[in-house]
């Protein structure tokens, strides 16, 4: 008994110990073999990887993604500067970059991302470091659902596309509110309560005008809604929705006329005052990228979005050919538009968007309806 | 300055002096949200005693600092001391000078006007377009300037007896060639701005001041002016040659910083009128009489006053018999138009996003309300 006993102590010591040794010791000569065959095979590997998503990634690291969004940034406030500039009766940039001063926004670039960044005192830092990273972030994702060609959408989500775009721009304004709390002065949060009294206003006229552009091409997804613009631009039919979404972008941008949360002469810079260094760049940038994601919707609601004559003979390439031509047409009318009107004041705002926009977007609503139940659309 | 005790639920904000848009000054706004409930001027940081200066000058040597209260105005701040010393000691001033200080001094009401259109439209948020607009045809009146009188600012040409020099060979044909270069530049900037649809949204019906509010609150100027009320020293009181010259008074009804602007566009049509008149008309004759370089003055007191591009301007001189004055008292433009300011948001609702356009409406130089 005592025989057995210990015997059986013996295999319950020996499974206990050695069976989990015997396991561990496995996954670990495993996890060797495994790493050792990664190392060997590496280069093969990442050229199978590539060669499975290269389109993927194309997308991610050139066009609606980062290479894009930089490369807009750096174009438009290189051109805004000469451009404005010559309205202004001056040269603009001219000494970096014989003589175009192209590499002055480099050099700026860089210079802000050498500088100190000055902390407020008494502040939660990294929710107030958080935000302007956050704010050109977010708008950024939603370039994701833009499509540039039946086959160039990076995130293809069917009817989803166009309320995911507003989910994820409607996110965009959020930031700002609490970039403006966080930063605890009085003129960030003066500059806060005017992004939240703005986008809200501009929001709703904004989302009613592609309502009725999803009715008019009987469906939420951005792709269907492109191809249904082939014979005539959504424009035509809803030049109403076509001004207030025009109007809408520029609000969304905070671009002027509409650059109420940022007015340097009453609130420095609104909530952006606290910012320095690098964090104030991000700030920058998030004003291009909003300015970007916005106007592409635009063009692909109103304007045909990638619609155009086959001119390269590769049809995805004219695509987005035409996609960016329109695009840099809008860009430059919009920048014109800096340079011919002050800024309107809050109340002001608050009542186009609100007393003008909210009920026409509903009439032009209206309109498509019986647009589309009439059949004549 | 103690600061004035704030009520509860309203916040205080300060406006300068290291604002982008406050100059050199600070204000203090008592703010509920959008609406502001009150105005606080705090000034001084510009103080640099130019009255007691002027105390321990001779009445030529009072000449330089004094130019230094309004840098964009110096012929009209200048003449007004010129003249009380004028009359203190008895000088006459031949005719031909006094045509030679009323060109200086609309051409400096012209040089002052335009700065202050390019900070109304910096403050209603344009983009500097129009400020660099003004600024550049600046150069145009500058040239003249310096062609004259030797500088471009702070030209101390009006001397006690007269002018410095006489007016230089075919200058009378340059005047007129950048007055009607001047006229031209004028449309553009009338529909750049008060013809602008969102300028407009921005100053009409803004910090509406009453003629009797004006009156009695003590405006002057273009904010006077453009409330209607028609007072102006030059044909009030004509001093230089202004009572030979044919122009009118400026005034517009609607009382709003609309209005202030408007009167300031108009006047620089005026004033563009005086200058052509005087490049046509200037008669002959010497432009200086000799006086003393260090005068003797008989004790007593003169008051005179001009009408400046922000106002009337007084200089009220006491003397006492000896080389310089006893004391020099100046009632600045501004100083009278601050008081003004800050009681606009108890006369009128003035929105957060109004303070800087009804601070430049009434065309603020702190160094000359600071002294």
């Amino acid at each position: 008994m005592t025989m057995i006993s210990g015997l059986m102590l013996w295999r319950l010591v020996v499974t206990c110990v050695y069976l989990p040794t015997e396991l561990i010791g496995k996954w670990i000569s495993d996890m060797i073999n495994w790493g050792l065959d990664l190392l060997f095979h590496l280069p093969a590997y990442t050229v199978e990887f590539l060669a499975l998503n290269s389109k993927p990634l194309l997308q991610v690291l050139i066009l609606p993604g980062l290479a894009f969004v930089l490369v807009f940034a750096i174009i438009a406030v290189w051109f805004e500067r000469k451009f404005l500039a010559r309205a202004m009766l001056r040269v603009g940039p001219y000494y970096c970059g014989k003589k175009s001063g192209v590499l002055q926004v480099f050099a700026d670039f860089l210079k802000l991302f050498m500088k100190e960044i000055i902390v407020p005192e008494g502040i939660d830092f990294l929710f107030f470091a958080a935000m302007p990273i956050l704010v050109s972030t977010v708008p950024a994702m939603a370039l994701i659902l833009i499509p540039f060609d039946q086959n160039w959408v990076l995130w293809d989500i069917g009817s989803l596309s166009m309320p995911m775009f507003f989910a994820i721009a409607g996110l965009a304004p959020l930031i700002p509110i609490f970039a403006g709390w966080a930063a605890n002065n009085k003129y960030t949060f003066i500059g806060a309560f005017r992004v939240a009294y703005m986008y809200i206003s501009a929001e709703i006229p904004l989302v009613l005008c592609g309502a009725a552009v999803a009715i008019m091409a009987g469906s939420f997804d951005l792709l269907k809604i492109v191809e249904a613009q082939k014979s005539m631009w959504f424009a035509v039919p809803q030049f109403v929705g076509f001004v207030i979404f025009f109007l809408g972008v520029i609000i969304e941008a905070e671009r002027t006329p509409f650059d109420i949360p940022v007015a340097e002469v009453e609130l420095v810079l609104g909530w952006r005052t606290e910012y320095s260094g690098i964090l104030f760049g991000f700030t920058m940038m998030a004003e291009y990228v909003l300015f970007q994601a916005w106007s592409l919707l635009f063009i692909t609601l109103y304007l045909g979005g990638f619609n155009g004559p086959n001119i390269f003979g590769n049809i995805t390439l004219s695509h987005i050919f035409w996609l960016l031509v329109k695009f840099v047409i809008l860009v430059v009318l919009i920048i014109l538009i800096r340079c011919v009107f002050p800024r309107l004041r809050l109340d002001q705002m608050l009542k186009l968007g609100w007393r003008y926009m909210t009920p026409l977007a509903v009439i032009n609503l209206a309109l498509v309806l019986v647009m589309k139940l009439g059949g004549i659309y | 300055m103690s600061e004035p005790e704030i009520k509860p639920d309203i916040m205080r904000m300060s406006w300068g002096p290291q604002h982008p848009m406050s100059g050199q000054t600070r204000i203090l706004l008592d703010v509920d949200g959008e609406k502001v409930h009150r105005i606080i001027a705090d000034l001084g940081f510009t103080h640099r005693g130019i009255e007691k200066t002027l105390e321990n000058r001779t009445f030529f040597q009072g000449i330089i600092p004094i130019e230094r209260m309004v840098m964009a105005d110096t012929a009209n701040i200048g003449l007004g001391y010129i003249t009380a010393i004028e009359e203190s000691l008895g000088i006459e001033v031949p005719e031909r000078a006094n045509w030679i200080r009323s060109l200086l001094c609309e051409m400096g009401r012209i040089n002052s006007h335009l700065y202050a259109f390019g900070l109304q439209a910096e403050a209603t948020g344009y983009f500097p377009a129009v400020f660099l607009w003004t600024t550049t045809d600046r150069t145009v009146l500058l040239k003249l300037f310096e062609e004259l009188t030797g500088a471009r600012w702070s030209y101390n040409f009006s001397l006690p007896g007269g002018v410095y020099k006489d007016l230089p060979e075919g200058f009378e044909a340059k005047v007129i060639e950048g007055v009607h270069y001047l006229r031209r530049r004028f449309e553009d900037y009338w529909t750049a701005m008060v013809e602008n649809a969102v300028f407009e949204a921005r100053c009409d019906n803004v910090a509406v001041l009453k003629p009797e509010d004006a009156i009695r609150l003590g405006a002057t100027g273009p904010v006077l002016r453009g409330s209607g009320v028609a007072l102006d020293v030059r044909k009030d009181e004509p001093y230089a040659a202004y009572a030979d010259l044919d122009f009118d008074v400026i005034t517009e009804p609607a009382c709003d910083v609309m209005a202030r602007t408007k009167v300031r566009f108009k006047e620089i049509g005026q004033s563009l009128r005086i200058m052509e008149q005087i490049a046509n008309e200037v008669p002959g004759g010497p432009v200086r009489t000799r006086v003393p370089l260090i005068p003797r003055s008989k004790p007593g007191e003169v008051l005179s006053r001009v009408e400046t591009a922000r106002g009337e301007m007084d200089v009220h001189m006491f003397t006492d018999g000896g080389s310089n004055p006893y004391r020099v008292k100046i009632g600045s433009p501004t100083l009278r138009n601050m008081y003004v300011f800050e009681r606009l948001a108890e006369l009128d609702e003035v929105l957060m996003a109004d303070i800087p356009v009804v601070i430049n409406s009434i065309d603020p130089w702190y160094l000359d309300s600071d002294r």
